[in-house]
Parts: C-alpha cells; structure tokens; sequence
C-alpha cells in the first residue's frame, strides 16, 4: 500500500534514503515546472528544486504534520525561488532578459502592446500567449499566488500557508493580478 | 451594495459560504462591472489552468544523480560545520584533557616510586647518622645527595661536639 507523504517525511526524519528517493520522485516534475513558473530560467529551476529537496532532507524533523507536506515543501520551495528573485530583479530592471530559447528582451519588449491587433485578439492561443508573457511581468507574491492556485490547483487557505499569508491577502494578490493580466486581453 | 476586491475573488474561486456567497452573487448581478469582471477572471484562470506553458525537458535520471551528490556534499560539509561551530566548548574540553593527562603522568610516578625514595633516604640517613650532629646539615636532607661536598666540610661554626 502507498505510504502518504507525511509519513514518507516522517521517515525521511530517521534518515531513511528510500522514503527520500520516493519524496523525491512524486515531487521532482512539479518542484522543477513551479520553480521554473516562479524563475522562468531553466538552470535556475533545476538547482532550487534540487536545493529545497535538500532543505526537506536536513529539515524533515520539523515537519509536524500541522499542514499538508506539499504545503509545508511548496512553502521552501517558493521562499527559495521568491528570494532568487529578489536578489537578481535589480541586475535585470534594466537589462535584457535571456530566455531558455538564447533569445533575449528588452525590458521595453516586454511591456504589454498599448493597442490590441483585432485579429490577433480572436486568436485565442495567441492571446494566451501574451497573457502567459504578462505573467512574468507580475510581482514575485502576485506571481506565485496565481501559480499556485491555477498550475497547482492549491485552494486559497493552502496558498495563504505557503506565502505565509492571510487568506484574504492571496485573494487580493490573485485580484491584482488577474487586473494587469485582463489589459493584455485588451480588456478592463 | 459593496464588494471589496477580497470577497469578489472568493465568490470567483467559489469558496464562499452560503450566506456569503449569497450575498456576493446579488451584488454581482446588480452591478454591471462586477459582472464583466467576474466573467474576465474566469475566462483567464480557465485559460491559465489549460494553457499553461511547460518548461525546458529534464533528464530525470541526471537530476536525480546531481541531487544525491549535492545532498552527500552538504552532509559532509555539515560535519565540518558541527565541528566549527563549537570552537570555544572544543578549546575547553582539549584543555581538561590536557590537564588530566599531566596529571595521570605525574601520578605515574606513583606510591611505590616515592616509597622506594625514602627508603633510599633512610639508608643514607643511616649510614651517615654522625651528620645528626650537625643538626643544621640534617634539616638540609636534600643535600644528601652531595655528601662528598659535605665531607669536606668543617663542623658549621658555633657548634660543640659531645
């Protein structure tokens, strides 16, 4: 029979490397696409996923079991990410943006298109598209609560114990951002 | 009727209570703004969810190495750092070892050692028991070991025989 996370965590506590190597493997795929959402740098990505794993390691004897475990690992995960961020937002307020392609941005490029081309506004794919783009544009907080809530299908009260928020101040960072993002639409 | 920007996008997520819920959907459907934007928020979080774009491919195999790896590096590193960050508690303990140690060599020279000395004394005491008449040489046994010196030396002055 499966063993749930929390007890695989609770075994990962004793230092038993299979019950870590099972964590690892349920998680992997997720931790990489959310840090890769957050960060939007793929090397970055693969080495903060791999340092949260390592931080649930050293740190499983915390874990009380007051919160779900993909709470609790989502909440390391995303402080590490949110911190990365922060730390590299002023080297790139002004200069290109590189992406995973080789291709690279101005900050000007990146700024959502004052007009709306009508015939790209019925292309629904299209549309998405640059709404994905303007989603990069959002604050760290705004970022990770809308992906949190639409890539992981996390409900507000778990968010809230991710960011280490209020409820309510994930539904008005989840608000603020779906505002910005509705001007890519062409709307609000 | 007011809805703050809170209470619009629980009504959105659907994870409003009843009453509330209640009390948000007459709001919403009174207000021409709040509808459209109700209506908004749903299309993109829906476009979102299908939408969402997938990362760079990762060799899980390679991940999984890496992460071993690092995982093995940090744990050996953090024995170092256990051992580092007691340096004072470390200093003190090497001390007391120290201290102990001499102390353990010197009580090497033990009782049967010391007990051996002063037979050795008493027999020189013995044998030279006339120097008790110089009771000035006698409360200086250390110079025992010099009684060469003290031969050759003249009764202390001062002093009569008898």
């Amino acid at each position: 029979m499966e063993q749930s996370d929390e007890a695989l965590c609770e075994r990962v506590a004793g230092r038993d490397e299979e019950a870590f190597d099972l964590l690892v493997a349920r998680y992997q795929q997720r931790a990489y696409r959310l840090a890769w959402s957050i960060l939007r740098d793929a090397e970055e990505a693969r080495d903060l996923s791999q340092e949260a794993f390592i931080r649930l390691y050293h740190t499983a004897g915390s874990f009380q079991g007051r919160a779900r475990f993909s709470t609790w690992f989502y909440r390391i995960l995303v402080n590490l990410c949110l911190d990365a961020r922060r730390r590299r937002r002023w080297w790139r307020a002004v200069g290109p943006v590189e992406r995973d392609d080789g291709s690279s941005e101005s900050v000007i490029e990146q700024l959502p298109a004052p007009e709306v081309d009508p015939t790209e506004a019925m292309d629904r794919q299209a549309v998405l598209a640059r709404v994905w783009r303007a989603v990069d544009g959002l604050s760290p907080q705004q970022r990770a609560a809308l992906l949190l809530q639409v890539q992981e299908e996390m409900a507000t009260a778990d968010i809230a114990a991710v960011l280490k928020c209020s409820e309510a101040t994930v539904r008005v960072h989840l608000h603020r951002a779906l505002m910005s993002l509705r001007k890519t639409m062409g709307k609000g | 009727m007011r809805v703050s920007d809170a209470e619009l996008m629980a009504y959105v997520l659907g994870e409003l209570a009843p009453p509330e819920a209640d009390r948000v959907a007459r709001a919403v459907a009174a207000d021409e703004t709040l509808r459209r934007t109700a209506a908004e928020f749903r299309e993109l979080l829906d476009g979102l969810r299908a939408g969402a774009p997938e990362p760079p491919a990762v060799h899980w195999g390679a991940y999984g190495t890496a992460l071993r790896a690092r995982l093995a590096k940090r744990r050996g590193r953090s024995r170092w750092g256990d051992w580092r960050r007691w340096p004072v508690p470390l200093a003190l303990s090497a001390s007391l070892a120290g201290v102990l140690l001499l102390l353990a060599v010197q009580g090497a020279h033990g009782p049967a050692e010391r007990q051996e000395a002063a037979a050795v004394d008493e027999i020189m005491l013995g044998q030279r028991l006339d120097l008790l008449r110089d009771f000035q040489v006698v409360e200086r046994l250390d110079l025992l070991e010099d009684l060469d010196i003290l031969q050759s030396l003249g009764p202390a002055p001062g002093t009569r025989e008898g």
